[in-house]
């Protein structure tokens, strides 16, 4: 350990890792992008159950409030160490990972659905009805094409949220940006120099999504204008 | 039957045994998760007075934090504090400082938002009408002004406080003595690992549903009548 503000940065030891970094930045994205996916289903499924009234209606509220209430870190030593003890199953750290994020994000993703569907006015579902079409496609060609158009912008945001929750999956090594990271501090022991860089690239990850949220907003809304 | 063929041995004592030393750990979650929420309000008050200052000097750099803080995640925060800036500055965080630099640089991101959507909320008519009739500046700002913006950012904050609650939860990879580092330590001992995370998540629900149904009480307490 240095003395104070006499530290001498070293930052060549971050280009040396650029091929490291490529390779996390690679399985990061394709757990985001595989949770993304899963969790924009489970979510909607989620949703529709809690707007279903009574009892089932009561199961999605419960889903809802309890699978929003875990963290991911919690999440994921639970599936990969408790749930794959009791199955007897092996499970890998990329799939344990997928499936943490995608039951916390369900949960989240089916509150963004249901807000949405509830700003579509209860005429247009009567007006649909009343024409002739059956409850299922009125959902399917009136309902969800306009309540979708509501929900893009937060979902995307949400989709950030996946992005730097994903860092996580590293403590069971999942061979991610952060993972290789943390491999790369211990064999040059630079943390500064090495933190600084991926949180610089979990930043830029983060901004073209949000920036990508805003721009889908702004299109979307374009005919209310 | 194929598909849940157990032959797990459920072994409850090893939580049961030691619900004390459990709620301990889940009292350290609370409490550093209190004290990062404590910092992250008074930084975010601060940067959301120089966000809506107007002038450019202050409000561009504020801006940028907020969107620094909000895009880097938590773990990488953590550290990056405890390890980067330690070795940087020469000094030894101890893990609990650490976590709570951590979870107040985070939470900051957040509660800046919250206080800015705050305090350009109040209509500039409510500051012209007080001081046309005679209030002062900061009797204003007492009476009138922060009444009504306290209203506004109370349920958004205590979100932000569940936020960083569920965000304590990784305080272990710093070897923070909390809940899950207990459930982790019991796990590698005992072999344990259904138990000790199950009951680790049963607290952690319980935790947030106590505060959610608070910050929704609330809410519907300070909601403005219209």
């Amino acid at each position: 350990m240095t003395g104070f503000l006499t530290y001498s940065f070293d930052w060549s030891v971050v280009w040396k890792s650029l091929p490291f970094f490529e390779r996390g930045i690679g399985i990061t994205v394709r757990i985001t992008v595989f949770s993304i996916a899963f969790s924009l289903v489970l979510g909607l499924i989620v949703a529709l159950v809690r707007m279903t009234p009574g009892p089932i209606g009561m199961i999605g509220f419960v889903y809802v409030q309890v699978f929003r209430a875990l963290s991911l870190y919690v999440y994921i030593l639970f599936i990969y160490f408790g749930i794959a003890a009791v199955l007897h199953i092996d499970l890998d750290p990329f799939t344990a990972g997928i499936v943490s994020l995608t039951l916390l994000n369900s949960a989240y993703m089916a509150e963004i659905y249901r807000a949405a569907i509830q700003a579509i006015d209860p005429g247009q579902r009567e007006a649909a009805r009343s024409l002739g079409l059956g409850s299922v496609s009125t959902f399917a060609t009136v309902i969800f094409p306009q309540a979708w158009r509501i929900a893009i912008p937060s979902l995307v945001n949400q989709f950030t949220d996946i992005i730097k929750d994903s860092s996580v999956v590293a403590l069971i090594g999942a061979g991610d940006l952060m993972y290789q990271t943390i491999e790369r501090v211990s064999f040059y022991q630079r943390p500064f120099e090495f933190y600084t860089a991926v949180a610089a690239i979990y930043l830029v990850m983060v901004v073209i999504v949000a920036q990508l949220a805003a721009r889908l907003e702004k299109r979307l809304q374009r005919h209310l204008a | 039957m194929i598909f849940l063929d157990i032959q797990y041995q459920f072994d409850w004592s090893v939580v049961t045994d030691r619900w004390r030393q459990f709620a301990e750990g889940a009292w350290v979650d609370v409490w550093v998760a209190v004290l990062g929420f404590g910092f992250a309000c008074v930084l975010g008050l601060a940067n959301a007075m120089l966000r809506t200052s107007g002038v450019n000097l202050f409000s561009i750099p504020s801006f940028l934090y907020v969107q620094v803080m909000r895009g880097v995640p938590l773990y990488v925060m953590i550290l990056w504090i405890y390890f980067g800036i330690a070795n940087v500055l020469g000094i030894n965080f101890t893990s609990f400082q650490a976590m709570i630099f951590a979870l107040a640089l985070t939470g900051s991101g957040y509660t800046t938002e919250i206080f800015r959507a705050g305090l350009v909320a109040i209509d500039r008519g409510q500051m012209e009408a007080a001081r046309s009739i005679g209030l002062s500046r900061a009797r204003t700002y007492g009476h009138v002004i922060l009444p009504q913006a306290f209203r506004i950012v109370v349920p958004p904050l205590g979100n932000t406080f569940i936020g960083l609650l569920k965000g304590a939860t990784l305080m272990s990879v710093i070897a923070v003595p909390d809940m899950v580092f207990l459930a982790n330590e019991l796990n590698v001992t005992l072999f344990t690992p259904f138990e000790v995370f199950a009951a680790v998540a049963v607290i952690l629900v319980v935790l947030v549903l106590f505060f959610s149904a608070f910050v929704y009480v609330l809410e519907r307490r300070l909601r403005i009548a219209t």
